[in-house]
């Protein structure tokens, strides 16, 4: 039986300037008991409108959510055994620490022993023994966020729903509490639905991600799935950066196809699925692309360009090649230091090549 | 230039001279009342000849030493202590009942999205801007009418129509400015709507209702006009029986009664923008 | 749009509940009995009292001079006593302003704690009942009161001036209580002031009269007016200072309103006077909503 499940949910509402807006746009979704699973879109996307509508603060004008077989609809939030991570923490400014964590345990009438009890340990859990007679007011953003954590998981939700709680962090704690919120997610075994626009962050974390945008789910995949074979041209780009070359098949050879663009350029990749005649969009990342200066010496399937700007970031640097026709490619090369290969500048003739195996195929979409 | 004149010493002792004109007109006639309520000259208030507490006294039913013709002025303390207790009564009921109607409504107008949000809002300004002598009469004719007695009843009733706006525009402020996501996270814990209502939503507007209800409190208590028109024989309010005093003539004894008046207005207007000013 | 669920349900449900009370209260003790004035204010005064119910317009007739019958006459004193009532609340605005706005700019450039103490004790009179601040000004204006004791006693005045029941005494009284009404939303404004309009305006140019003219007295004008419009209602209709600040000297509608309830018996011509008050009054306030609005309008382009 599936655990989580949302079926051909719809809702639309209608702006203040009047105009409609489909939020959820046929949303169906399988979630895993215990995974963590991210939704990730842009803002807007319609991925707050359904973990509201997952927790029950919003219903859905048509469709299905259902908690292992059994409809929620008409369900009011208090009664899901779904609890939220508030992107602003919410916690309740006149209570203290401890009575923040123990609040849903209160409100449900646990004996007072038991409940201290308990609340000691969820403050254990995360970290924060011996807060508990703090104001929420004197904690750090990480330290609330702990606490907020502390307080949703105390009543042992089902599915632990979180609302970007990482935005309002900065980048170092951030990164900290990526790894932290994992780990706790491996320790407690309660699925997690976490919301982000930071593809970085659902990388990181997640088990599955769903891509999310106009209000449809785009892909449903593991984190190095929706990396590496992004299913259409939106989660290539939402997701990492992509080179992107549309194009048909005029060659196959073995599993090897030749892709001829349309400004003539032909370009080749691995495929099973696509076979010559068929229309489709090659997807390679900028670090599979790789480069050499102007000259002699060409692997085969290469491209020619001018480097227009570089830009070093640290650990790579990023090329900015315009490959001929206002096209662009974009080349991210891992920084070797004291190479002298590397003396790069704007305006340098540079050849790039990539192995075809890197290369992505998505079917294009042929108008 | 202007903002330089503006910040220039002339200017700005000029402004700070015109400031304490400014408070010396509106505290030096209060203070004369204060002066005069330990003034011993019963016959021209603005001599002063004596320091005395007589004239408070007189109130509670101390210091007998009138002439004859100053006790034909006073009022014996047993009626003045049954005026306090019918303003008492009046104002406690009428600004809890108008805390409760004023708080329910500025909870419906902030929380909910409605058809008719724009009429409840114009109807709550309506009892604030029509003047007090159109609502006295208007509760006067109405009560007569309907063959209601002339009582604390009427009054409170009659108070409750204006107080509960006064009351629904402080705690409008007051939930204007909370967090409704606080409200969301105690339903996500599992917090029915009344346990929401009672642990979270209340305690953080607290300080609003808190505030408008002393506010209420304090108008009720010094409401003159209405319930001039709306009170009994047997309803006299405090307000009423001092201008009911003022209209037989000016004695010693209305400067204490107004001077503690004043005091307990006072003090509930410090609590209550004391707690205004106050950010949780 | 389909299915709006039982949560909506459940909303609507405790919507109902929260405004039950008010909408009960203030159709009940509000909005009918000010209908019954007005229907009042249409019906014969009975002899004792009371009202007979017959359509009787004339009652507006002894204002206005019409409609009239063979009972009722036009008395011209009426229309007096209310332009005169006008006038005493428009020159209590006046006041009111003259007072409030140079106080407002001097609150408004204050920091911190004092500007906090300042407000404390501007706001605080307004919480002193009106009948204890009238009563403070006829200790202050009667011919035994403090003013001529002080003028008598320093010898600059052999017999004491009549302060006392004129138009000054009442409109003095009027603008004591009025005030902070004026004051506070005048203040609002003041305080949402942008200086860097003030400086632009000299940068390019402008003289200091200039700029106060054309930059300053504009952007303060909401609350200028604002504070003008819950001025006039309260000045209009008050019928307590005149009573003792005034005396019999000088009569406000409000007095005339008094009079015809609680000692002539004559409800009907009091609710007509009533109800000329509620008129200017509500001409007042669509005017103001209506700027308002305008002024909303012309923020959003």
């Amino acid at each position: 039986m599936s655990f989580l499940k949302i079926t051909s949910a719809h809702k639309a509402y209608r702006t203040p300037e009047g105009a409609m807006v489909h939020a959820l746009n046929d949303v169906s979704l399988d979630i895993r008991n215990n995974e963590f699973l991210t939704l990730l879109g842009p803002s807007g996307c319609g991925k707050t409108t359904l973990l509201k509508c997952i927790s029950g603060f919003e219903d859905i004008d048509s469709g299905e959510i259902s908690l292992e077989g059994k409809d929620l609809k008409g369900v009011p939030a208090h009664r899901r055994p779904f609890n939220t991570v508030f992107q602003n923490y919410a916690l309740f400014p006149h209570l203290n620490i401890a009575d923040n964590v123990g609040y849903g345990l209160d409100v449900a009438k646990v004996a007072r022993k038991q409940r201290d009890l308990r609340v000691e340990e969820a403050l254990e859990l995360v970290g924060l023994t011996g807060f508990g007679s703090r104001e929420p007011n004197q904690l750090s953003g990480g330290q609330q966020q702990r606490v907020a954590l502390a307080r949703s998981l105390i009543l042992r939700p089902r599915v632990l729903l979180l609302d970007e709680p990482l935005s309002a962090l900065d980048r170092k704690m951030r990164e900290n509490m990526q790894i932290e919120l994992k780990m706790l997610q491996d320790s407690v075994g309660i699925t997690f639905v976490f919301v982000t626009h930071d593809q970085e962050e659902a990388l990181a974390m997640s088990d599955r991600i769903a891509v999310i945008s106009d209000g449809k789910v785009q892909q449903v995949a593991s984190p190095t799935e929706v990396y590496d074979e992004p299913a259409n041209e939106f989660v290539a780009n939402f997701v990492g950066t992509s080179n992107i070359f549309t194009g048909r098949i005029f060659e196959k050879q073995g599993n090897i196809v030749t892709i001829e663009t349309a400004n003539q350029r032909k370009v080749q990749a691995e495929s099973d699925r696509f076979g010559v005649g068929d229309h489709v969009q090659l997807i390679l990342r900028p670090e599979h692309l790789k480069f050499t200066p102007g000259g002699n010496g060409v692997p085969d399937n290469c491209i020619e360009g001018v480097v227009e700007t570089c830009i070093f970031v640290g650990s790579d640097l990023h090329l900015h090649v315009d490959v001929g026709k206002g096209r662009k490619a974009v080349v991210h090369h891992r920084h070797d230091r004291g190479n002298a290969d590397e003396k790069i500048e704007a305006g340098s003739q540079v050849k790039l090549y990539y192995s075809p195996r890197a290369a992505h195929l998505i079917k294009a979409v042929v108008n | 230039m202007l903002d330089k004149i503006l910040s220039s010493r002339f200017w700005s002792w000029l402004f700070k001279g015109y400031g304490i004109v400014f408070l010396i007109f509106l505290y030096l006639p209060l203070g004369l009342i204060f002066v005069y309520s330990f003034n011993a000259n019963s016959i021209n208030m603005a001599v002063w000849t004596d320091f005395t507490f007589d004239w408070y006294l007189t109130i509670f039913g101390g210091a007998n030493s009138q002439s004859e013709f100053d006790a034909a002025f006073t009022e014996s303390p047993e009626r003045i202590f049954e005026v306090v207790r019918n303003s008492a009564v009046v104002a406690l009921c009428a600004s809890t009942i108008s805390t409760v109607i004023g708080t329910a409504t500025a909870i419906a107008l902030q929380r909910y999205n409605f058809a008719g949000k724009k009429f409840y809002q114009a109807l709550l300004i309506l009892p604030m801007i029509v003047p007090d002598i159109v609502l006295g009469i208007a509760l006067l004719i109405f009560f007569v009418g309907a063959g209601f007695e002339l009582s604390l009843l009427t009054i409170i009733i009659g108070h409750t129509t204006f107080l509960a706006s006064y009351v629904f525009i402080v705690v409008s402020a007051r939930l204007a400015g909370m967090d409704t996501t606080l409200e969301q996270a105690s339903a996500d814990l599992g917090a029915g709507p009344l346990t929401t209502f009672r642990r979270v939503t209340l305690p953080q507007i607290m300080p609003g209702v808190v505030g408008g209800f002393l506010l209420a409190f304090i108008i009720s208590l010094d409401d003159v006009v209405i319930t001039y028109f709306i009170a009994g024989v047997g309803s006299q309010t405090l307000p009423i029986f001092i201008l009911a005093m003022m209209r037989r003539g000016l004695r010693p004894q209305i400067n204490a009664l107004a001077v503690l008046l004043l005091a307990f207005s006072f003090v509930v207007a410090a609590i209550g923008l004391y707690l205004r000013s106050r950010k949780t | 749009m389909a299915g709006s669920g039982a949560i909506l349900a459940r909303k609507r449900r405790t919507l109902i509940l929260l405004l039950a009370p008010l909408t009960l209260m203030l159709s009940v003790f509000f909005l009918i009995p000010l209908s019954i004035m007005v229907i009042y204010s249409f019906l014969e005064p009975g002899l004792y009292g009371g009202v007979e119910w017959n359509w009787y317009p004339y009652n507006y007739g002894r204002i206005l001079g019409w409609p009239l019958n063979d009972f009722e006459t036009f008395e011209v004193i009426y229309l007096k006593i209310f332009l005169n009532s006008a006038q005493i609340a428009v020159m209590t605005v006046i006041v009111t302003f003259l007072l409030s706005y140079p106080a407002a700019f001097w609150v408004s450039r204050m920091t911190g704690a004092r500007k906090n103490l300042a407000l404390f004790l501007i706001t605080l009179p307004f919480f002193a009942n009106m009948l204890v601040r009238i009563y403070a000004w006829l200790l202050l204006l009667r011919p035994t009161g403090f003013f001529n004791t002080i003028l008598q006693s320093t010898g600059l005045i052999a017999e004491p001036l009549n302060l006392l029941f004129t138009n000054f005494s009442v409109i003095i009284g009027m603008v004591y209580i009025l005030t902070p009404f004026m004051f506070l939303p005048i203040y609002a404004s003041v305080e949402k002031l942008d200086y860097s309009l003030v400086r632009a305006s000299q940068d390019l140019g402008a003289n200091p009269i200039q700029t106060f003219r054309r930059v300053i007295l504009p952007l303060t004008a909401p609350g200028i007016i604002g504070g003008s419009v819950i001025v006039f209602i309260p000045a209009l209709g008050n019928f307590i200072v005149p009573a003792f600040l005034g005396g019999s000297k000088v009569q406000m509608t409000g007095n005339l309103i008094e009079r015809s309830f609680l000692q002539s018996r004559d409800w009907p011509f009091g609710a007509a006077l009533a109800l000329l008050i509620m008129a200017f009054v509500v001409i007042l306030v669509m005017f103001q909503i209506s700027r308002q609005n305008r002024a909303a309008e012309r923020g959003i382009a």
